[in-house]
């Protein structure tokens, strides 16, 4: 409590959902740092140790205007997990692979379908148990989609593309993937041997810990007109893929952020935690992970992708039909962990920046070219899974977010109580079945010890967190999603 | 003296292991990293696997020296699939360490084990030397 008393004394309330930390507040930051909460998160976010690490952050070279924290914030390594920070390369900006973290674009896709709650709820088990036995998952799990060597070159530099090239999807998912599933850039000459053996067999995996699949129904739409842009409605099952680039991404991050920590001497940088290695942006070794980073994204694309394919074909086994004719449309795919160069404008002047995101996700206005032609007018989906006992959320991206936080919001509910504190509430208990028997929630999981970890008590209120962004216009709320069958790692 | 204890972390998992010396300090975090993958009372089974370790590396700092040793004896676990459960340090000085360890080959797929660590992380790491010996607290990112 001692410590929360400080971060009170230190915080200044901007406004209902704006909190900052002054620049004073440690010698050696560079800007300010800005946390986005209500009175309620706060006082869990200061319990934490997140916003010493939003200042630490504030020390990278070249960031732009602060060093900003999402409200489903928890303490991370390095960066703390909901940050977001833009440096600028013409200003000695920096890349940090700790900011995008080792599970580079880790993301969520929402799919759609044409069935209701009623046409899903008599088959609603056995479409659970048909996902579980068709998409590999759990600790370093491996799958039936397996690329060669020269194959995994080929991932890397096309992403999901490649994966529609074999017939996992089709064109149309590419337009309703956030970089249409393969980043520009990548550069597999930065990507060491053993990241290409960790990545080989995982392909179309869904890994283990918080990843999972999820079908859901639509209970709540906020805003009719986006919904229906984005063929959404009240009573619609949509299903919900969250993982990420698997072993290959670790792999990437570990190998760069250990050749990093002798970039600090070399450039002359001074940040308060080694997890904060970086490299200037046009030095050799920036470019050299930006570079191999990508390859991992597209890896990551590419694996939802596939995970996607699986269930489909999942769907089909259980409804014996098509899945085009059940409806099973991308709506769209966001990464979460990611570092990107965006225009943004700072001061009234437009500047390439490169934006990190860790556990933040892009949320891009109404007009901007990076959106499909069909969301042009809605802005960009921007896709918050909850936990596996509450809500996910579809809001929409806003100019709010292009002005205040390099158009970026939040990524889910955030942890508040650690794994083995999870572990400990739930002893004894049968995490499953309450689920069934209070919510009607099939669960599936390959342990017991994933389910207590990632019970719905770990995590904070997703409402809440949603409900900020949205009161800060950072984005906009457009429907709610209720949890019906979960498949975890 | 407890050889190491599991850490409370929001978002990870830590241990805080402990040692007489450092070569000891090293052998009981790797201790530690296997009983945060497969539980503290997991016993692998099966024919042992005898696997030599050495690195070699210009850091001239011994906390990067920990952070290579167990990020290798997580590459094993990996990629070779070998559950290590014995540990023997030969030397270990700042720039590098020379050991041997033993394990089971186990198929992870197949396996009951709960947590998959994607790396081990440098956050705040520092070893610290006290009247008892050593001690150092490590995150890792699972």
């Amino acid at each position: 409590m001692i410590m929360a008393y400080a971060w009170q004394d230190k915080l200044e309330k901007l406004d209902n959902f704006r909190w900052k930390i002054p620049q004073s507040y440690k010698p050696g930051m560079k800007v300010p740092g800005l946390i986005y909460a209500s009175e309620k998160l706060l006082t869990g976010i200061i319990n934490d140790k997140a916003p010493e690490q939003v200042a630490n952050v504030a020390f990278l070279p070249g960031i732009v205007k602060y060093s900003l924290a999402m409200p489903d914030i928890h303490w991370g390594y390095g960066f703390s997990i909901g940050g977001v920070a833009a440096t600028d390369p013409e200003n000695g900006g920096v890349i940090a692979p700790g900011g995008i973290g080792y599970d580079i674009c880790c993301g969520v896709r929402l799919v759609r379908s044409d069935l209701t709650l009623d046409e899903l709820k008599p088959r609603l088990e056995t479409l659970v148990n048909a996902l579980f036995n068709n998409i590999p998952s759990g600790v370093g799990s491996s799958g039936d989609i397996k690329a060669s060597a020269k194959e995994e070159e080929e991932i890397f530099l096309k992403g999901a593309a490649w994966a529609v090239k074999k017939g996992y999807g089709v064109k149309e998912d590419l337009d309703f993937t956030e970089d249409r599933g393969s980043i520009e850039g990548a550069d597999p000459s930065g990507v060491s041997k053993r990241a290409y053996e960790r990545g080989r067999d995982q392909s179309g995996t869904l890994g283990s810990g918080n990843h999972f699949l999820e079908i859901q129904v639509i209970d709540e739409i906020y805003d009719e007109e986006k919904a229906d842009i984005f063929s959404l409605f009240k009573g619609q099952i949509t299903m919900m893929i969250h993982s990420g680039s698997r072993g290959l991404g670790y792999q990437i991050c570990d190998d760069y952020v250990k050749g990093m920590i002798s970039c600090l001497d070399k450039y002359n940088i001074n940040v308060p935690d080694r997890q904060l290695a970086c490299a200037p942006l046009n030095s050799p070794e920036g470019k050299s992970y930006l570079g191999a980073m990508k390859c991992a994204a597209n890896y990551a694309w590419l694996n939802r992708q596939c995970l996607m394919h699986l269930a489909r074909n999942a769907f089909e086994k259980v409804f014996n039909k098509s899945w085009n004719s059940l409806g099973l449309k991308l709506v769209y795919d966001v990464a979460h962990n990611i570092a990107k160069m965006e225009k943004h404008k700072v001061d009234g002047k437009e500047r390439l920046l490169c934006v990190h995101r860790k556990g933040a996700t892009r949320a891009f206005p109404p007009g901007h070219p990076e959106l499909p032609e069909a969301y042009k007018k809605t802005g960009q989906p921007v896709i918050i899974p909850g936990d596996m006992g509450t809500f996910s959320y579809v809001l929409a991206g806003t100019e709010g977010s292009m002005r205040e936080t390099f158009g970026s919001t939040c990524h889910g509910a955030g942890r508040c109580l650690s794994r083995s504190g999870a572990v400990k509430v739930c002893a004894g208990r049968s995490i499953d079945k309450e689920l069934f028997n209070k919510s009607g929630i099939i669960v599936r999981a390959k342990t017991r010890t994933t389910l207590a970890e990632e019970a719905p008590e770990a995590y904070k209120d997703v409402g809440e967190v949603v409900d900020v962004v949205h009161g800060a216009g950072l984005s906009k709320k457009v429907c709610r999603m209720r949890p019906l069958g979960v498949i975890k790692g | 003296m407890k050889p190491f204890e599991l850490v409370d972390h929001t978002a990870d998992v830590g241990i805080k292991a402990h040692g007489s010396t450092l070569t000891e300090l090293f052998e009981n975090a790797a201790r530690g990293m296997f009983a945060v993958i497969a539980g503290e009372k997991y016993k692998a089974q099966g024919s042992k696997i005898e696997k030599k370790i050495e690195i070699n590396e210009n850091k001239d700092n011994l906390e990067e020296i920990l952070v290579s040793w167990l990020s290798e004896l997580l590459d094993i676990f990996n990629r070779e699939k070998i559950y290590l459960d014995n540990f023997r340090i030969l030397s270990l000085n700042n720039n590098g360490i020379k050991a041997e360890t033993s394990g089971v080959n186990i198929d992870l797929y197949q396996s009951d084990l709960y947590t998959e660590i994607k790396a081990v992380t440098f956050h705040n790491l520092k070893i610290e030397e006290d009247v008892e010996g050593f001690s150092c607290t490590i995150i890792f990112d699972v």
